[in-house]
């Protein structure tokens, strides 16, 4: 029986290598592809004609585009704006890997479960955020970490700490969704191994599964809540990582 | 754990990312602002709607007011205007009253003299018929006849 590690294996699909490098078209990059294809069709069917009294893609685009915009309204404010397609891609994107990573298929597999896509997308975050900071204050960035009013030597120290925190951003960033993410799978195959071990105990086959099979069902549904929760937080944190950059608090 | 394999899983996850992701960002640019410059229209059209029913109710409510005021001032009018017909009438049948008392009285004064004048005549008539009479009796009694002024001065007397 496959442990519960191995449906985060990563097995080449087409092997390819550039400058000496492996980048072979991967599960993981496969699971990508899928994603993007499924967002790309929903963005273009919900906007094939885009009207003043929506039909039903439409609408469901709007919703999304909306909720993203409202989140940006909310927390950089009326600049904002600008980066809603930053943001709406990042929260599509993850929200379509987590939740694509949950169909119950042996050969189903969740990009973002893996630390290098996360890290990706949080590095991502954070090089438009410093890249939007400095342009937008230069150097005056730096005061971004400074506390007003403090006692000199305690606000070095605070600055120091503040620097630090915002040098980890992206680390927190990845490692939060890539954990969500793989702890979530990782339960739902363990319980998924209990299943199919105590369901073949051979005096009274079956019954004894079905209890982890119920839990697995429950964790499922959770499952579904912590995708989309995972993606929100996400996009959330990135908006938030903006609002810095553009208000400088 | 496969995740942290990074000599063999990290670099191919990150540059298929950064295609796909690069792919799905210009996917993005290329549908949201058809879509957001449609939201932005109807969001106009929403609030150009409230304004245009706004500015028609304030119309509304000021053709109402006027319809009020109209109304007011023409009971106002039609009240005044009674008011006025009704003094005016009033005055009229006072001064036709007077002036058919007036009419009564002269009549009435002009009865009485006519009156006064006849009472006169006949006083003075039934005088000379009383001096007659008187002077006849006289005559038939004594056989002789008074003087007229003596007669008519005992008349008189008799009469007063």
């Amino acid at each position: 029986m496959a442990g519960p590690m191995e449906q985060f294996a990563i097995d080449p699909i087409y092997p390819l290598e550039a400058g000496g490098y492996d980048v072979s078209f991967t599960n993981s990059s496969l699971w990508m592809l899928i994603a993007l294809a499924i967002v790309s069709a929903f963005l273009f069917v919900g906007t094939r004609s885009p009207k003043l009294v929506p039909n039903r893609w439409q609408a469901a685009v709007e919703y999304v585009y909306d909720f993203v915009r409202n989140m940006l309204d909310e927390n950089v404010g009326p600049e904002g704006r600008r980066y809603a397609p930053l943001i709406f891609a990042i929260f599509i994107f993850v929200l379509a890997c987590n939740l694509l990573g949950l169909i119950p298929w042996v050969g189903a597999f969740t990009p973002t479960s893996h630390i290098s896509v996360t890290l990706g997308l949080a590095f991502l975050v954070f090089v438009v955020v410093c890249i939007v900071g400095f342009a937008r204050h230069g150097l005056h960035f730096f005061s971004l970490f400074w506390p007003k009013d403090t006692f000199f030597p305690l606000a070095l120290f605070v600055a120091f700490i503040e620097f630090v925190s915002f040098l980890s951003r992206p680390f927190t960033l990845a490692i939060r969704l890539f954990a969500n993410m793989t702890a979530g799978h990782v339960l739902l195959k363990v319980f998924g191994t209990f299943v199919v071990s105590l369901g073949s105990f051979g005096a009274l086959p079956y019954v004894f599964g079905i209890l982890p099979l119920s839990m697995n069902v429950a964790l499922s549904a959770l499952e579904v809540l912590i995708a989309v929760v995972q993606a929100y937080v996400f996009a959330l944190l990135a908006s938030i990582y903006l609002n810095d950059a553009v208000n400088l608090h | 754990m496969p995740q942290f394999d990074f000599a063999n899983v990290f670099l191919s996850q990150l540059v298929w990312l950064a295609v796909f992701f690069a792919i799905l960002y210009v996917v993005v640019l290329a549908t949201l602002p058809r879509l957001g410059k449609v939201m932005q229209a109807r969001e106009d059209q929403v609030s150009s709607d409230l304004d245009t029913a706004e500015k028609a109710k304030a119309t509304a409510d000021k053709l109402q007011a006027d319809y009020d005021a109209g109304v007011a001032a023409a009971q106002d009018a039609a009240r005044a205007r009674l008011t006025e017909a009704r003094t005016r009438a009033a005055k009229a049948l006072e001064a036709r009253l007077a002036e058919s008392n007036a009419a009564l009285a002269a009549r009435a004064d002009a009865a009485e003299a006519d009156l006064n004048a006849a009472r006169t005549a006949a006083m003075s008539e039934i005088e000379a018929v009383a001096a007659d009479a008187a002077s006849d009796i006289v005559e038939k009694l004594t056989g002789k006849r008074p003087t007229p002024a003596a007669a008519s001065k005992a008349a008189r007397s008799a009469l007063a």
